[in-house]
């Protein structure tokens, strides 16, 4: 075990996640100037980074680098980082690859809440949209924990059968509120529920950066508590693990994260499913590894939306169906691989 | 003296309780053998010691105060658990896994010490392990990995020791390895041993102190000769059964008092023979 320790901090972390994360940072740093610079005003690198922290440097780079695709960009990575970290969470507590907030209709649920407030609320605030789809993913999360709990735990596959049961409800709920709407609304809502970063704005960014502010430290603070349970209730009990809070606050912690994304940005999949399985296969770490689930969601949703952004304007699409097509396969190579036998 | 022990401990799961008001004391540096049928209630028994379940009426008390009023932290320095059925976290390495044994020890802020890795090393080496670190748990055989699995226990560092069944699913030669480096801690280190054991030879030739459990309740205890005698066999088992001095140790080995086919035998089977 080559471990690698950082004195002040006591933090202890192994050399190759540690060598992982610093990678990852380096690639989400180029990503970010890439998406700060490119497009179709001839913005030089420079003069975007000055204008996206705030610094006049002139007339189109102002606006262009410092209303749209800074926050813009900042968003995706935010995005990125609490769906990968909400995630690793869910995955390592259920013990289950499959188990990610948009799969176990979590982020159904918080997308029925928000649509209800574009139906309900007139000027709807992003903060009002945020609570409801907190609101709307908790009682979600509970519902499928209530189907899913039996005597002694949750069983796995009641958690991802009932999950996405809830989560075909929750979609016809919002279905059903769309046809509620008038036009005008619906035509908002919809576009909202593709999941897009299009048009995102500073407001976004700081409802995103709070969100994380407050949950990220929480989450780290339990993350031995997780790693723990990973050996089964009993083990982590005898190891002096108080089980019982630690999963009710790392499971609450996890669905928030996920509302606070749907919130954001609408419901981007795949994400969540995907950052963590790719964490923990390039850092070789066993049980989760939240940091770099983090950071690989941020540099996943960076790079899609990238990609989708700097496409022709023709073929340019919301960066939500962008993830489903690169996540789907990834999922039908899960179960090809579970049905030979391997670890899923 | 004892350091863990019930008074009246009646212990289930919600429904009708499996130790029905038992008094049990483990006795300090000893190694304890608890036994008995299926379903008696002897890992209800040792996950109620290791305060996993709470009793419903009566106490566990750990160095004289109720194991529930201990925070968990603390008692997991002072009592350490191998459960039944646990579970190794994919490709993780045999000093990963002894290394969380350490978690009990170990605050969020607070960076591996030299404390943590001497443990780590000394379960590694006490379980022979220390060749193997850095293979990975689920490539291991059967015995390599419950030796693992001891040496995170011992990694933990308590003075008392549980152990669930730890030799069930090994081969002969390797539960004897399993109960061969429990003694060897026992007698080296002075740790107190308790384990749940179907075997009554092996409890017989490992444990000083024997707890025979039946239907929820503790039918002797005491040293294995006193323990395993022909009637408590019949009473707790309702096996008949001859009991002999074993010849390497001469400790009581259990042996059956009919040949195959024998005592039980119900009778033809009912089913037509084609």
């Amino acid at each position: 075990m080559r471990i690698l320790r950082l004195g002040p901090l006591g933090i202890t972390t192994h050399r190759r996640t540690f060598a992982v994360g610093l990678a990852l940072l380096a690639l989400l740093a180029a990503l970010l100037l890439f998406a700060l610079s490119a497009g179709k005003a001839d913005i030089g690198v420079l003069d975007s980074l000055r204008a996206a922290v705030g610094i006049p440097v002139g007339a189109p780079a102002d606006f262009i680098v410092g209303q749209v695709r800074a926050p813009r960009a900042l968003t995706a990575v935010l995005v990125g980082a609490m769906l990968g970290l909400s995630g690793a969470i869910l995955q390592s507590l259920t013990r289950n690859p499959l188990a990610s907030p948009d799969f176990i209709g979590i982020s159904m649920g918080a997308g029925t809440g928000a649509v209800l407030t574009i139906w309900l609320v007139t000027a709807s605030s992003l903060w009002v949209t945020a609570a409801a789809a907190a609101a709307g993913a908790l009682a979600t999360a509970a519902l499928i924990l209530a189907l899913s709990w039996r005597r002694r735990g949750i069983v796995p596959l009641r958690l991802i059968l009932a999950g996405i049961a809830v989560g075909f409800v929750a979609q016809a709920t919002t279905q059903y509120l769309l046809t509620r709407m008038d036009v005008h609304d619906a035509g908002n809502a919809l576009a909202w529920l593709v999941g897009t970063t299009t048009g995102r704005t500073w407001t976004h960014v700081t409802v995103a950066a709070i969100v994380m502010a407050v949950l990220a430290p929480i989450v780290l603070w339990n993350a031995r508590a997780l790693r723990t349970m990973e050996m089964g209730e009993d083990t982590a009990r005898g190891l002096g693990i108080a089980v019982g809070p630690a999963r009710a606050t790392l499971a609450v912690c996890s669905v928030l994260l996920a509302a606070g994304a749907v919130a954001v940005t609408g419901p981007v999949g795949f994400i969540a499913l995907v950052a963590p399985a790719l964490a923990l296969r390039v850092t070789r770490n066993a049980g989760a590894t939240l940091i770099p689930s983090a950071l690989m969601g941020a540099t996943l949703l960076l790079a899609a939306d990238q990609l989708a952004q700097q496409m022709p304007a023709t073929l340019q699409f919301p960066v939500g169906i962008f993830t489903a097509v690169v996540g789907a396969p990834y999922l039908l190579w899960l179960v090809w691989r579970a049905s030979r036998g391997g670890p899923a | 003296m004892t350091r863990l022990e019930t008074r009246g401990a009646v212990i289930g799961y919600g429904g009708a309780p499996i130790v029905r008001g038992v008094d049990v004391a483990v006795p300090d540096g000893q190694i304890t053998a608890i036994v008995g049928p299926n379903g008696c209630g002897k890992s209800t028994l040792l996950r109620a010691l290791v305060r996993l379940l709470e009793p419903s009426e009566g106490t566990v008390l750990l160095d004289g105060d109720d194991i529930h009023r201990i925070p968990t932290r603390e008692v997991a320095r002072r009592v350490g658990l191998l459960p039944q059925a646990p579970i190794a976290p994919a490709g993780i390495t045999v000093k990963e896994l002894v290394a969380r044994g350490r978690t009990p020890h170990q605050k969020v802020l607070r960076p591996w010490s030299a404390a943590d890795e001497t443990a780590v090393m000394s379960a590694l080496h006490s379980t022979a392990l220390t060749e193997i670190q850095d293979a990975v748990v689920d490539e291991l055989s059967g015995g390599q990995r419950q030796r693992a699995w001891i040496a995170m226990a011992l990694a933990q560092d308590t003075p008392l020791m549980l152990l669930d069944e730890p030799t069930t699913y090994l081969d002969i030669a390797h539960q004897f390895d399993v109960l061969d480096l429990l003694h060897r801690l026992n007698n080296r280190q002075q740790r107190t041993i308790v384990m749940v054991v179907h075997d009554l030879h092996q409890a017989a030739r490992y444990a000083h102190h024997v707890i025979a459990m039946h239907d929820g309740e503790v039918a002797a205890s005491g040293a294995p000769a006193e323990v395993f005698t022909e009637d408590l066999i019949r009473r707790v088992f309702s096996l008949e059964a001859r009991v002999l001095p074993d010849p390497v140790t001469g400790t009581p080995l259990v042996v059956p008092a009919h040949g195959p086919g024998g005592a039980r035998d119900h009778g033809p089977d009912p089913r037509p023979t084609p």
